[in-house]
């Protein structure tokens, strides 16, 4: 489980039918904020989402674009498209992160990053997003009807570490897809939960350095709340900060700052000092 | 080790692809377009790949050879480089290519023949001039050579070609390629070198600068051409010491006679380049010294590195000979 109030932490989960959401959306607590267009459910002590998209790359597109907007989604936030598919190359129940993404309808393929599927053990292969449910399974991998979809915004709104397709095999050739429930789906689900939960662990691992990454340095909101600093002149602040913390870590820089200085006297006054 | 493989369809069942795969036997293997679907797209975070790099395969269409920038060189008239790989084994903080590229996965471009085509075409077309051909700087190719081989199919290449010179730059210590042939008198190997103490806070992943240096002798005893790179100069608190100690280590094991050149490079970037590096380190020192010019290039002041130029060129005036003093640049 995710510990309470973890900072950085924000994770966003796109998945096509109630019965496969079931287990994760317990798993984490969520509870529904949304019913239209799309029913969305919500961690109350963390930034973690959930979106139920429907059926179809165009629906798991919108549901994607939908739940960025109305989530507020930071460029760091984990995004996971999760659900079940058919394949010839699995067994029923097993779960897979998917290593390749093709369409039916498109050339582009996609691919995500193998950071995600660092020491997990768990199998990977190709994916063939379709537009109808696939009964013939003619080519290896495994087959939905969302993936690509869901990818192609993704990909846009976040860093590729930090986006995965995992899918569960809940169908083989012969399968009989009416018996397909939404019982029997949630027990394939409940059986990989704690594979789920690793995967989800590197990602937050991920998460956690692009975080520290993108953080502001110390002293910056201070500063910038006590000038008015243009855009360009924050970004130069930014970097002067950071340097400023890697050679002076004893010095407040906030004593540097007379009540008087202008912004740029401000950056004068860093520059000079870093120069030494 | 690299747990996936990226391979292009259209060189995925060649020789060379199929003898770098067969040295991973528990890595995926993915068939790709072309190697700009994995290596290209923005989005990518270089540090978070950089802890688990996959391998790409691909081959290389174009820019085989390509002109040293201008001011780089270790003497002759024409100097080229040519990259049959991108991104490198080691983790170097100041390493540029990790503010060039979006990915940090290897790309290696397995058309070796293509490469030596046209560099024998360069040959040819300049013959009457002095020529330097760099390797390693896109890479470390030593270090890479129990994978590609490279350094194996190119010394006998660049061996039918006695003028012109052949440098690989490395900091790698593997030394069983140059055990495997015999010494070849164009082929400078040229090793990457700063002061120990700085090495071991910036040089993550590669040999220490001692075990470098003992590798460095190990060569130059069994007859092969050394090349001694200061580039980039770091700076820092105590410099003069930190570099005076290592001319008097590296000095102290190897005589100056195998000694081919000397070069020195300040450390240099572009704005775009050292915004991303400041991301990635925000702790390092080293780069809190480095500013911004008129031309949006990153460097230490002028004055700085003035300073660490003259100081060093002095130095190691006092163990070689100027006139195989180069820049980096």
């Amino acid at each position: 489980m995710i510990e309470k109030n973890l900072e950085g932490v924000s994770v966003r989960w796109v998945i096509a039918l109630k019965g496969e959401a079931e287990e994760i959306i317990k798993n984490y607590a969520m509870k529904r904020v949304a019913t239209t267009p799309f029913p969305v459910y919500k961690n109350k002590d963390f930034d973690m989402w959930l979106i139920l998209s429907g059926i179809g790359q165009l629906n798991a597109v919108a549901a994607t674009t939908y739940l960025y907007v109305k989530s507020d989604a930071s460029y760091n936030t984990i995004w996971i498209n999760f659900g079940i598919v058919g394949s010839r190359n699995f067994k029923v129940g097993e779960l897979i992160q998917i290593d390749k993404i093709t369409s039916s309808d498109f050339q582009d393929n996609y691919y995500p990053s193998p950071s995600a599927f660092k020491n997990n053990n768990i199998e990977r292969c190709n994916l063939i997003t379709v537009n109808k449910p696939e009964k013939l399974f003619e080519n290896d991998g495994v087959y939905d009807m969302e993936a690509y979809g869901f990818f192609s915004f993704a990909k846009k709104i976040a860093p590729h570490e930090l986006i995965s397709v995992l899918k569960i095999i809940s169908d083989i050739p012969g399968t009989d897809l009416s018996e397909i429930d939404k019982h029997s789906v949630e027990i394939l689900v409940s059986k990989q939960i704690q594979l789920i939960e690793k995967v989800l662990k590197n990602l937050l691992s991920s998460q956690k350095i692009i975080f520290l990454q993108l953080k502001d340095p110390k002293y910056f909101d201070e500063i910038c709340l006590q000038k008015k600093f243009t855009f360009s002149q924050k970004v130069t602040l930014r970097k002067y900060l950071t340097q400023w913390q890697a050679r002076f870590p004893q010095r407040n820089p906030l004593e540097e700052i007379g009540q008087r200085m202008t912004a740029s006297q401000i950056l004068k006054k860093f520059s000079d000092n870093l120069m030494r | 080790m690299v747990d996936t493989i990226y391979a292009e369809d259209e060189i995925i069942d060649t020789k060379k692809a199929q003898e770098i795969i067969s040295k991973f036997r528990h890595a995926k293997v993915t068939s790709i377009k072309r190697f700009g679907e994995i290596f290209n797209p923005s989005n990518q975070n270089f540090r978070i790949q950089k802890t688990n790099p996959a391998l790409i395969l691909a081959k290389k269409q174009k820019g085989f050879v390509l002109d040293a920038p201008k001011g780089f060189g270790i003497g002759d008239q024409n100097n080229y480089y040519f990259s049959h790989m991108y991104n490198c084994l080691y983790d170097c903080s100041y390493c540029f290519l990790q503010g060039m590229y979006n990915s940090a996965n290897y790309l290696v471009f397995v058309n070796f023949h293509d490469y030596q085509s046209e560099i024998e075409k360069t040959i040819k077309k300049h013959k009457e001039k002095k020529m330097t051909f760099f390797t390693g700087y896109d890479c470390d190719s030593l270090a890479m050579e129990p994978i590609t081989n490279f350094i194996n199919d190119f010394v006998p290449f660049f061996s039918r070609y006695k003028k012109v010179l052949f440098e690989i730059r490395t900091k790698s210590i593997n030394n069983t390629v140059f055990r495997t042939h015999d010494p070849l008198a164009n082929c400078i190997v040229a090793y990457s070198l700063m002061p120990e103490a700085l090495a071991q806070i910036l040089d993550k992943k590669a040999p220490s600068v001692s075990a470098r240096i003992k590798n460095m002798k190990y060569l130059a005893n069994k007859g092969w051409r050394i090349g001694l790179r200061f580039d980039p100069l770091i700076y820092c608190s105590n410099w003069k010491a930190q570099y005076s100690e290592l001319f008097a280590n590296i000095f102290n094991e190897i005589k100056e006679e195998n000694i081919h050149s000397i070069s020195l490079g300040s450390l240099r970037f572009p704005k775009s380049f050292f915004n991303k590096l400041l991301q990635y380190y925000p702790n390092s020192e080293e780069l809190s010294f480095l500013r911004s010019n008129d031309k949006g290039i990153i460097s230490y002041d002028q004055s700085i590195e003035n300073e660490m130029n003259e100081y060093c060129r002095s130095e190691l005036m006092k163990y070689s000979d100027a006139r195989k003093f180069f820049s980096c640049g």
